[in-house]
């Protein structure tokens, strides 16, 4: 009954977070203050942050995989700001998502950006876009990757060469 | 022929585990003037020493050399151990084959094993040019000096004081009594910070053996441990302290205002003040850098005439004193004045100042009602800037919610790695006296964790959460500035993983202490270090809380680390204590191993005096010839003097040419 | 002379041309010397490659500041969560020791990255580059008696220490209020200034939590300051801001307007700038608005093109 503290899986957790670009994660004390000004956490996200990092430490990686918390980060960054350990608690918050994302354990919202900055090298697109443009006074083809193919040949060979490439969600 | 002795040690398993000990040992006994080469676990221990005195009494050996760990901590052991059985202690020498070899090179057993037979055969080499030298002493001055007035120094004093000792306090603020005098209350008793302080003030006011230098700071220490000369400005009052009488007359005419130091800046203060009411001594200066010299009185010259009435035109200090104490027609010298001390030993009890609430951007700083943890306790402190009534600094209303926040520039590795040990117990403390007077005061404290480690502070503690005081587990994140200078407070729950979001009236930070920047020329000036967490260092963190590398000064009080009244009043009777040795011996052992000039060798060149770092040599003339001489007591064994005298006239005693040489070559073979 | 790359990002350009406009005609009317980064791609987004990792990023960022390296251009663009992104992996990049995987990712595709550009905000080159003096002397409108909130965001912000240029006090901005205090209007202060207003990754993962932010936002603004507009640095605080009052008024809960302008759209109004191609698209009306702001009586001492 509770919870088992197992060395092993500490250290596997840790070590997991760290190499995904979490590496502050061990000086955190668990003073609070990053989730005190989470705009995340002030709205109402349950495991963000603070809760996140104790997650982690506690072994907990698999059990939280399925948390749509950490998809809520808006990277503001006010956590890191005020993080009196340097523990950079956003860049913990994206190397858990680097571990959820690569078990594709994403929010369903997520996938639409992904394919459409795959394809057309923007995560978002409008359809209305070209006639928006023009209607005050631009060029409806914007100077971006949006209608070139070259660079979105770039971008595709970029990311099908990168990890991102291995989940088979292009 | 000198006959050596050598002893390698094991040291359990230090040396031993990494260098093969029998073959140094074997080595040992092949080179040449080694009588006798020996070898146990530990040399340090009784049975190690016996073998060594054994030996000298059976007189098998004349000189010891001893194979183990560093000189720093055992070379008095052993030297004690050849003085015991009859051998000079300076026939001895030491080779470190544990912090330079061992404990270094614990990978490369074979390696370490050569390195200390090249090491031993040095020592070997070093001892065969050792000559027996006799100790030196000088006489002590028996007073002492304590710099700083606080709670820490004022106890020093009086231990040092009634041990017989004349004993000089020198204090920068116009009274004593330091941080502990601006307290309202203290934890965890609650006793009235002042009603304990104020008879001990007194007492080292009055005691005979000691003398107040109040508003005076230290400028120059020369000497050395025994024998201090100390410079100490007293600096300029402007007021007669021979016939002021603390009325405070004066103070209440300056229409000057600067932020009073001793409120915290929550108020002003003229220029001529009184430091604080329970003053000791109780005597008034004038601040002449915020003097605004009414009536165009300026120091030094005759007072203006009034074209109206005649008279003559007398600032309003001058006008207001009773007893003739200010007189601004007189040449008061700014700089005040230098007065000379002689002392035996310096203790520095110069305390602490807490940060800023500036520092910290994400608290509103710039929010009236944004104070740190002084600031509060002036505000409730009956002889603060509202007597003593709790009311926001912004429209002087009374709140009704308060909320404390830990850990400002503490435990933060943007500020101060460490904690600050004594906000925590403070905290609790001025929450539970406001509740106490304000029953339906909302009392809200958000804390990373509660450190209560103390007598019947725990106790103190569990008894705040049972008066309904409201306690938090997780560090304020930052405060929004709401319209009638209220705050919004962003905090966390970590207990029940809840954010945390409520208005304040009045937010307390709980700012790191610290040593103020007047404190790094002040350790120049003294010849004390700093620590990485930039207190003055202590000579060892374990075993030597109040003593400093610098021999004769002492470290008492918050001026070392930060701690509560309770462990700085202890410090400052231990620093008493050890302080007062040598003046109780009377007489300072100079070590021999110092430089010395054959009066007939020297030239008079001169060449040696500019080179000396501590200015011990001086030509004499002898003879009518100029000759060099060392001064014993400032020598500190350099060599510097010894390399460049041209005729070889100087020999620095412990260090021979024959020794150095015989060194060289048993390292280079 | 400097020359800066300008790096849209994907809302500005597709979902508010209008800000884009705004941003060319002004940088040009400052003699702010501006290039096209053809081929660039979404920054990329915080829930795309940052998502998945590190070095992914750290490439796909660096690509995209290259294309102005090769033009000898620093970066600058007007999306803070771009800002964020470019900033942070220019910061990375150094700090982390990623050149190397990066460049090696690059090679891939025949291009390097050098780390000589510099990333900027289009609010810092306005304000520190060219300065609150320059842009007064092109004023053709004046603001003033007009109140002001203003919404700085969050990625211009924080985290300070990976930003090319810096508030003295991320928690009391005052480089977007000087510049808003440039144009003549008065900007007060509104306890939830310095709150996120909920775009981004909250938004697509929790509308309505995202609502409960920016509706905290709004009633500060409207209890505190009645401000006649609100004036933002950030295309995605400018898209929610405007679009979320519209949705509270729909359901009810709502019953009062506060338009939104991006910066750069007002100051291009205040030079003389026609409202069809700098300020059109928006879902709060601004019609009455920017009359205010075209009266004659606001009119400065330059002439009216």
């Amino acid at each position: 009954m509770g919870l088992e503290i197992d060395g092993k899986k500490i250290n596997e957790a840790v070590k997991t977070i760290v190499d995904y670009g979490g590496d502050g994660i061990l000086n955190c004390v668990q003073c609070g203050a990053c989730s005190a000004v989470c705009p995340g956490v002030r709205a109402g996200m349950p495991v963000l942050c603070r809760l996140l990092i104790r997650r982690i430490l506690n072994g907990q990686l698999e059990e939280t995989i399925e948390e749509m918390s950490t998809w809520a980060c808006q990277s503001c960054n006010r956590c890191t700001e005020i993080c009196p350990q340097g523990v950079r608690p956003q860049e913990v918050v994206f190397a858990f998502r680097r571990y959820q994302a690569n078990d594709l354990a994403i929010s369903t919202s997520a996938f639409g950006p992904l394919m459409s900055f795959y394809e057309t090298g923007h995560a978002v697109t409008v359809k209305d876009a070209a006639e928006k443009r023009e209607q005050v006074g631009l060029d409806g083809n914007p100077p971006t990757s949006l209608n070139d193919e070259e660079a979105q040949k770039e971008l595709q060979a970029l990311l099908d060469a990168s990890p991102m490439g291995e989940l088979g969600i292009f | 022929m000198p006959k050596i002795g050598v002893y390698v040690c094991h040291c359990g398993s230090n040396i031993a585990g990494v260098v093969d000990v029998e073959a140094v040992r074997d080595f040992a006994e092949e080179l040449p003037d080694v009588a006798v080469s020996r070898k146990t676990l530990f040399m340090c221990s009784d049975a190690g020493q016996e073998m060594i005195k054994q030996d000298i009494r059976d007189g098998i050996v004349d000189r010891v050399v001893v194979a183990a760990c560093t000189p720093r901590t055992h070379e008095p052991i052993f030297r004690k151990a050849l003085e015991s059985a009859g051998l000079n202690k300076y026939l001895f020498e030491m080779a470190n084959i544990r912090d330079q070899d061992s404990w270094v090179h614990a990978n490369d057993k074979e390696g370490a094993t050569e390195k200390a037979k090249k090491l031993l055969a040095s020592a070997v080499g070093k001892s065969r040019g050792l000559e027996p030298l006799e100790d030196k002493y000088v006489e002590v001055t028996p007073n002492a000096l304590v710099i700083g007035g606080g709670v820490a120094g004022i106890f020093s004093a009086l231990e040092l004081a009634d041990m017989g000792y004349k004993t000089y306090v020198v204090e920068k603020e116009p009274s004593i009594g330091g941080v502990m005098a601006q307290l309202d209350k203290t934890f965890p008793t609650n006793d009235c910070s002042a009603c304990i302080l104020t008879p001990v003030m007194v007492e080292a006011g009055t005691h005979p053996n000691i003398e107040l230098m109040t508003y005076s700071e230290v400028q120059e220490v020369d000497g050395f441990i025994g024998n201090f000369k100390v410079k100490v400005r007293k600096k300029q009052t402007y007021v007669d302290w021979n016939k002021c009488t603390g009325c405070g007359a004066c103070a209440e005419a300056c229409p000057a205002k600067v932020p009073d130091e001793f409120n915290a800046g929550l108020n002003n203060r003229g220029a001529a003040y009184i430091h604080f009411p329970q003053a000791v001594p109780k005597k008034a200066v004038v601040d002449m850098e915020h003097c605004i010299n009414c009536a165009g009185r300026e120091i030094g010259q005759e007072p203006k005439i009034s074209k109206k009435t005649g008279k003559p035109r007398y600032a309003p200090c001058e006008k207001a004193c009773p007893a003739e104490a200010i007189n601004r027609s007189l040449e008061y010298d700014p700089k005040g004045e230098i007065v000379e001390l002689d002392v035996g030993t310096i203790i520095v009890a110069t305390g602490y100042q807490v940060m800023g609430k500036e520092n910290f951007k994400e608290m509103a700083p710039d929010s009236p009602n944004v104070i740190t943890a002084l600031q509060l306790e002036r505000l409730i402190s009956a002889t603060g800037p509202t007597d003593g009534k709790f009311l926001r600094p912004s429209d002087n209303e009374k709140p009704k919610t308060v909320t404390f926040v830990s850990c400002m520039g503490s435990r933060d590795v943007n500020f101060h790695t460490y904690c600050s040990r004594i906000c925590c117990m403070y905290m609790i403390k001025q929450a539970r006296l406001l509740k106490e007077k304000y029953p339906d005061l909302n009392i809200n404290m958000h804390f990373i964790d509660v450190r209560c480690a103390g007598k019947d502070y725990d106790e103190y503690y569990v008894g705040a959460r049972k008066m309904g005081i409201n306690i938090f587990k997780g560090k304020v994140g930052g405060l929004e500035t709401l319209p009638q200078d209220r705050l919004r407070v962003m905090a966390y729950d970590m207990e029940s993983c809840t954010p945390i979001e409520y208005d304040s009236d009045l937010v307390v930070l709980a700012t790191a202490v610290e040593l103020p920047e007047t404190a790094k020329k002040l350790g120049q000036t003294v010849g004390v270090q700093f620590c990485g967490a930039n207190f003055f260092k202590e000579m060892h963190p374990k075993l030597g809380p109040v003593e400093t590398s610098t021999g004769g000064v002492f470290l008492a009080g918050c001026c070392q680390g930060p701690k509560d009244i309770p462990d700085s009043v202890a410090q400052g009777k231990g620093a008493a204590a050890s302080a007062a040795v040598p003046l109780a011996q009377g007489r300072v052992t100079i070590e021999p191993l110092i430089s010395e000039v054959d009066q007939d060798k020297c030239s008079g060149c001169g060449i040696c005096v500019p080179l000396c770092p501590y200015s011990a040599i001086k030509l004499r003339e002898k003879d009518e010839k100029l000759r060099a001489a060392i001064d014993i007591a400032q020598c500190k064994g350099c060599g510097v003097c010894t390399s460049a005298c041209p005729s070889g006239a100087i020999t620095l005693h412990g260090y021979t040419e024959e020794s150095i040489f015989n060194q060289i070559e048993a390292l280079t073979s | 002379m400097e020359k800066y790359g300008l790096y849209l990002g994907c809302n500005i350009p597709f979902k508010a041309p209008d800000i884009e406009q705004s941003m060319r005609k002004v940088l040009a009317a400052l003699d702010v010397h501006t290039v096209d980064l053809k081929g660039a791609t979404c920054c990329p987004g915080w829930g795309t490659a940052p998502s998945f990792d590190l070095d992914t990023w750290l490439t796909v960022s660096a690509r995209n500041i290259a294309l102005a390296e090769e033009q000898g251009a620093h970066i600058t663009t007007g999306c803070n969560s771009c800002y964020g992104v470019l900033s942070e992996a220019h910061h990375m990049i150094e700090h982390k020791d990623r050149m190397g995987a990066v460049n090696e990712n690059l090679s891939k595709i025949g291009r390097e990255y050098k780390g000589e550009a510099k990333v900027y905000h289009i609010a810092n080159i306005l304000h520190d580059i060219v300065g609150p003096e320059k842009i007064r002397e092109k004023l053709k409108y004046d603001l003033n008696g007009l109140k002001i909130a203003i919404q700085p965001g969050c990625h211009v912000l924080w985290p300070s220490d990976v930003m090319e240029v810096k508030e003295d006090n991320p928690f009391y901005p005052v480089q977007l209020k000087a510049l808003c205090e440039t144009l003549g209007a008065e900007v007060p202060h509104y306890s939830r200034l310095e709150d996120c207003c909920g775009m981004g990754s909250l938004r697509s993962t929790d509308a309505e939590k995202s609502f409960t932010l920016v509706k905290n936002k709004y009633e500060s603004m409207h209890e505190e300051i009645k401000p006649d507009m609100i004036v933002t640095t950030c295309s995605s605080c400018y898209l929610q801001m405007d679009e979320a009052q519209q949705i509270f008024r729909e359901r009810g809960k709502m019953d009062y307007e506060i338009p939104v302008f991006y910066y750069t759209q007002l100051l291009a109004l205040c030079m003389g700038e026609d409202p069809s191609s700098v300020a059109a698209i928006s879902k709060t009306p601004r019609e009455s608005i920017i009359a205010e702001i075209r009266k004659d009586s606001r009119k400065t001492s330059q002439e009216v093109v």
